[in-house]
């Protein structure tokens, strides 16, 4: 199964655990309510756990986080009104974690920083949590060099977005990389449709100039006309 | 003279602002061809485009991480265990 069927198939999951009927059974509680939970971790949990992998690059935060967000949804679930959809909250909460685990981390290091003056050393440890995105694909068909020539491609690619800052990074891995929509990041992140179009062309933009940059290439808007 | 600098066609400078529309086909029908046939001239607003296009689209290069079959079991019995309500 190729990453595209797999993402249709999550996608289609996704729009099942919105329905409201399923909403009003998770809400209910019980044993069907038990049932529909499972459900939804089933349905959510792999999407949802690349979401935060992908922010914090660490396979056993991002594992804990989602743990913490699903008991979140548990707990929070009698108060869920439904004015969003399901999938938009949890990744709202998400977020939220993601964000606490970065600034722990934020702080963290500015302790380590201190430290490292004074021994001008950085632990292995932490050498070894710096991790470049690898490309995982095959294709049998192509010429080798045009498959040589898409892999760097998508492999500077994938560094790239792992480069990107706030607020460009979370309208871009919302928007491009979950596939939600336009309205539902906006509501997520509190911006107006056009700050988050704004926020994701800037975004594409960072990623492309850096890729076109470390293949040499001139910056767009720099050709012929410029 | 060239013809990438007649007024017909949009300089290279304007075809970023107009990407993330065309890619969403959002441009006007003058807009697009104007568009278009400045991209058939300039090879290398073709490949910005090409890869403007390829970052708009990032499940062809993302690792898909597979998640390992117990994580769900081990989520299930966290929220079990903990989420009394």
């Amino acid at each position: 199964m190729s990453a595209g069927d797999s993402s249709r198939e999550l996608a289609a999951s996704f729009e099942d655990v919105n329905a409201a009927a399923f909403v009003a059974r998770l809400r209910a509680g019980g044993e069907d309510g038990r049932r529909a939970f499972e459900t939804l971790v089933r349905a959510t949990h792999g999407r949802l756990s690349a979401f935060v992998r992908r922010h914090l690059g660490d396979a056993d935060d991002a594992q804990e986080v989602v743990q913490e967000v699903f008991l979140a949804v548990h707990k929070g679930l009698p108060g869920f009104q439904g004015n969003s959809k399901l999938t938009t909250w949890m990744y709202s909460l998400a977020h939220f974690k993601v964000c606490d685990v970065i600034a722990a981390r934020t702080r963290s290091r500015a302790v380590f920083q201190d430290a490292r003056t004074e021994t001008g050393e950085i632990p292995d440890a932490l050498q070894a949590a710096i991790v470049e995105p690898g490309v995982q694909s095959t294709d049998w068909d192509s010429p080798p060099d045009a498959v040589f020539v898409r892999r760097r491609v998508e492999g500077l690619m994938a560094r790239a977005v792992a480069l990107l800052k706030p607020p460009g990074c979370d309208v871009y891995r919302l928007r491009d990389v979950e596939g939600l929509s336009g309205e539902e990041v906006a509501e997520m992140l509190g911006l107006s449709h056009a700050a988050v179009r704004v926020q994701l062309h800037r975004a594409r933009m960072e990623i492309v100039a850096w890729v076109r940059a470390r293949l040499g290439e001139s910056p767009a808007g720099k050709g012929v006309t410029a | 003279m060239n013809r990438l600098m007649s007024p017909v066609f949009y300089p290279c400078a304007k075809i970023p602002d107009f990407t993330y529309d065309y890619l969403e086909n959002r441009l006007p029908v003058t807009t697009l061809v104007r568009f278009r046939a400045h991209l058939s001239l300039c090879k290398g607003c073709a490949e910005f485009v090409r890869l403007y296009r390829l970052a708009a689209d990032p499940v062809r290069f993302l690792e898909e991480t597979p998640v390992p079959p117990d994580l769900i079991e081990r989520t299930l019995e966290f929220v079990e265990n903990n989420g009394k309500r």
